[in-house]
């Protein structure tokens, strides 16, 4: 405000007031109920900051907690199921090269229904997005979006060749799988991605940091309550003060429920990562590398003797499929029956790549026709077990994920309003209480 | 009061500024085209080989006599390993439509160019078992090293047999007299090759074809753009990223079939004479297939396979090419 009457060279004004102000408090501080005001604007404060700062924070760990049953675990399953389809599809619109003629009512259904499956899984995936986020060409979004009816429709022009005997059709295929190659690319990125989200959630929904400040103001709260009630006790001799007793229990109530909530979400993501995210993970690589081996197994056939660096990737693929992440799966896995399931897959990859070795020797010693009929029927059949085998177990994983988040979320249940009406049942106790000794003084 | 209505409106006036271009992702989303893998443009090739160094590139090695009776080959002999072995390793394409292609129906390959290997798997082994083949399929640039690896014991393919490629392998006689021409869309105006200026062209990779077109004497100069397969320029002419293709007529009748919009221009751009491709140090090899040809020429079995995949596209069989030896 303007105050054209203050002479402007006195600057050592404030600082005489601050001293009065500081004396101001000394001064009450001395006598009873100067002491008690006190207590009353401490307390009055200590838990509306109590309330209000547990407040946010539990609501942020309930808000992570939404985010991992509703947007970034559902998102990252989305991500997964993209990625299968896609490379399952590519995989059988190859396969359907290798039988000659017209492609078997299965071959097709199974390709339309995995194109039918990755668009709503990128539907899924665009739905959650900003249009801004769509903004960059080159993010994978865009690159899927944009992309995958472009490769439906080069592989649709490549059947139409192909059911009038052109052989024009197989090289649309060849097209259609290098376009693949990048959608791939783009799919396992935004896999990736999602991923990490769900890594972040679950970070932010067990950050430590929010439950010490809540249990150091919680104590404050309590050790402030403790001193109100010694003092008023000395002063008045009177052993309980309902007021200050009610903000107690009621303070001590909340730190307890704070803590004991907390910690249970806590070992509840922790099971969610251990019990589901973790293996989840661990599962779909896996996965995305059996479809990759497959896909190689394919190919190299359809490129009929120039596929030998085809078969170096199956190798690569392969090794780090039986090595890696199958006996890793098996390691992580906490449940019986994703254990079965993984040694399923394990077994049957086992079977399969002994049958892969016998399609690589009848297609080296020039029996193309055996080699085609092991890849579509043995290895076929073996190719499938593994894959429904880690289906099954990632779906165990992300089902045990998603109980363990929703009993995180249930234990926060009430936690915000319970918190807040606890904070201020003891604000209000605390002035009742002191009021009550502070009128004997008028 | 005013001033802070302006200031306001100025606020405001802004806010739908900013809020306008980021509330729509891509404003002008590109049409994405597909490529066939590894399609690059090529402007600056050499010039195919005018070569002359091995003298006429056609000729090959005399045969000492008809071919031996199957079986009966002298020991250490090329033949008589392949005998052994069981099987004969042939370097194929399939690709090219009745010369040798995947047949869709029955997923085998069959054409021109597999009658021949038949012939001469026939003449080593003395049956007509199919499993006598053991089909590598080859693009172009694979030949060659496929032939020196010893990943096959000879290459029937479309291979124009020239000096350049007699450095690293032997050629047989020639088995097929083809012409490199041009092949369109039915209305695109060509009238001669000055209407292939500036233009994209399609050619498989290394090959002579696209030597031949980049350098071709009109101005400006066709842009190559060559891919892995034949057919992978007919993909690329149908998904108007290319105005024509070039290469020999075999091949161009082959994707003429595939697409009734599409002609092969009568005008001749160079001869392709095909060899059939064998490794280097394995001369009594190439004198033993020579004489296979020397045979099925002159008893109608090059003409009966001639009419049964050829004639369709190219007119009545022409007289089998003669074999040119050398010395």
């Amino acid at each position: 405000m303007s105050a054209p009457t203050a002479p402007p060279p006195v600057r050592t004004q404030p600082v005489p007031e601050r001293v009065g102000r500081v004396a101001e408090v000394r001064a009450l501080s001395r006598t009873t109920p100067g002491v008690l005001i006190l207590f009353i604007a401490a307390l009055v404060v200590v838990s509306v900051v109590v309330g209000v700062v547990t407040a946010i924070s539990v609501q942020s760990r309930a808000q992570a907690l939404d985010n991992l049953s509703g947007r970034s675990g559902p998102l990252s399953v989305a991500a997964q199921d993209l990625y299968r389809s896609l490379s399952d599809a590519d995989a059988t619109a190859n396969s359907a090269f290798l039988e000659g003629g017209v492609e078997s009512k299965a071959v097709r259904d199974r390709y339309e229904k995995d194109i039918a499956e990755a668009q709503h899984a990128l539907a899924i995936a665009v739905a959650a997005r900003e249009p801004a986020d769509l903004a960059d060409p080159n993010s994978p979004l865009a690159v899927l979006s944009s992309q995958l009816s472009v490769y439906t429709g080069i592989v649709e022009t490549a059947r139409a060749n192909n059911l009038q005997g052109n052989p024009v059709g197989a090289a649309y295929q060849r097209e259609a799988s290098t376009l693949m190659h990048k959608l791939l690319q783009a799919a396992q990125s935004l896999y990736e991605m999602e991923t990490q989200g769900v890594a972040d959630d679950q970070d932010s929904a067990t950050s430590w940091l929010g439950l010490v400040v809540e249990v150091l103001l919680g104590l404050a709260t309590l050790v402030l309550l403790f001193y109100a009630q010694r003092y008023v006790r000395r002063r008045t001799r009177r052993r309980i003060n309902v007021g200050l007793a009610i903000a107690t229990v009621a303070a001590l109530a909340s730190l307890v429920w704070v803590l004991a909530a907390s910690i249970g979400v806590m070992a509840n993501v922790h099971a969610s990562r251990e019990n589901g995210s973790d293996q989840t993970k661990i599962l779909a690589d896996a996965r995305i590398n059996v479809l990759a081996a497959r896909g190689d197994e394919t190919l190299t056939l359809v490129a009929r003797g120039s596929g030998a660096k085809i078969e170096d990737d199956y190798k690569a693929t392969r090794k780090t499929l039986a090595t890696q992440q199958l006996p890793g799966a098996r390691d992580l896995a906490t449940d019986v029956d994703v254990r079965a399931d993984v040694q399923t897959a394990i077994d049957q990859e086992i079977a399969w790549h002994k049958t892969h070795t016998d399609i690589r020797d009848a297609d080296n010693q020039g029996d193309f026709p055996s080699a085609v009929d092991k890849a579509l029927k043995g290895a076929a059949k073996q190719f499938d077990q593994v894959d429904q085998a880690l289906d099954d177990a990632i779906g165990k994983t992300t089902n045990a994920f998603d109980q363990e988040v929703s009993q995180a979320s249930d234990a926060l249940a009430g936690l915000v309003v319970g918190v807040i009406l606890l904070a201020l049942v003891t604000a209000a106790g605390a002035v009742a209480g002191i009021w009550q000794r502070l009128k004997e003084y008028r | 009061m005013k001033a802070i209505t302006l200031v306001l409106a100025v606020v405001l006036v802004a806010a739908g500024c900013s809020a306008a271009p980021s509330a729509g992702g891509i404003q002008n989303p590109a049409a994405v085209q597909a490529l066939p893998e590894g399609a690059t443009e090529v402007t600056a090739t050499p010039a195919p080989s005018v070569d002359d160094s091995c003298g006429d590139p056609k000729a090959s090695y005399r045969p000492d006599g008809p071919p031996p009776a199957a079986g009966d080959f002298e020991f250490g002999s090329t033949m008589a390993t392949i005998y052994q072995r069981g099987r004969l390793k042939v370097g194929v394409d399939q690709n090219t439509y009745r010369f040798a292609y995947r047949d869709s129906q029955s997923g085998q390959i069959e054409g021109f160019a597999l009658d021949i290997a038949h012939q001469i798997a026939k003449a080593i082994f003395g049956d007509d078992d199919p499993k006598r083949l053991q089909l590598v399929v080859l693009t172009s640039t694979q030949r060659i090293p496929a032939v020196k690896n010893g990943d096959v014991d000879l290459v029937v393919h479309s291979m124009t047999a020239n000096c350049e490629r007699w450095k690293d392998v032997d050629f047989s006689t020639i088995f097929y007299n083809a012409e490199q021409k041009v092949l369109v869309r039915k209305n695109s105006g060509y009238k001669d090759r000055n209407s292939l200026a500036g233009k994209k062209v399609c050619a498989t990779k290394d090959s002579t074809s696209l030597a031949r077109v980049v350098n071709l004497n009109v101005t400006p100069k066709p842009i190559g753009m060559q891919v892995a397969g034949w057919t992978d320029c007919l993909v690329m002419l149908q998904q108007n990223q290319v105005y024509a293709i070039s290469t020999d007529d075999t091949i161009l009748a082959g994707l003429a079939a595939q697409d009734p919009f599409t002609v092969v221009e009568k005008d001749e751009i160079a001869p392709e004479p095909y060899g059939i491709a064998m490794p280097k140090d394995h001369i009594e090899f190439v004198k033993f297939v020579n004489s296979v040809l020397e045979k099925i020429k002159a008893d109608g079995t090059w003409t009966s396979s001639y009419n049964k995949w050829l004639a369709q596209l190219l007119g009545p069989a022409p007289v089998p090419p003669a074999a040119v030896y050398k010395g």
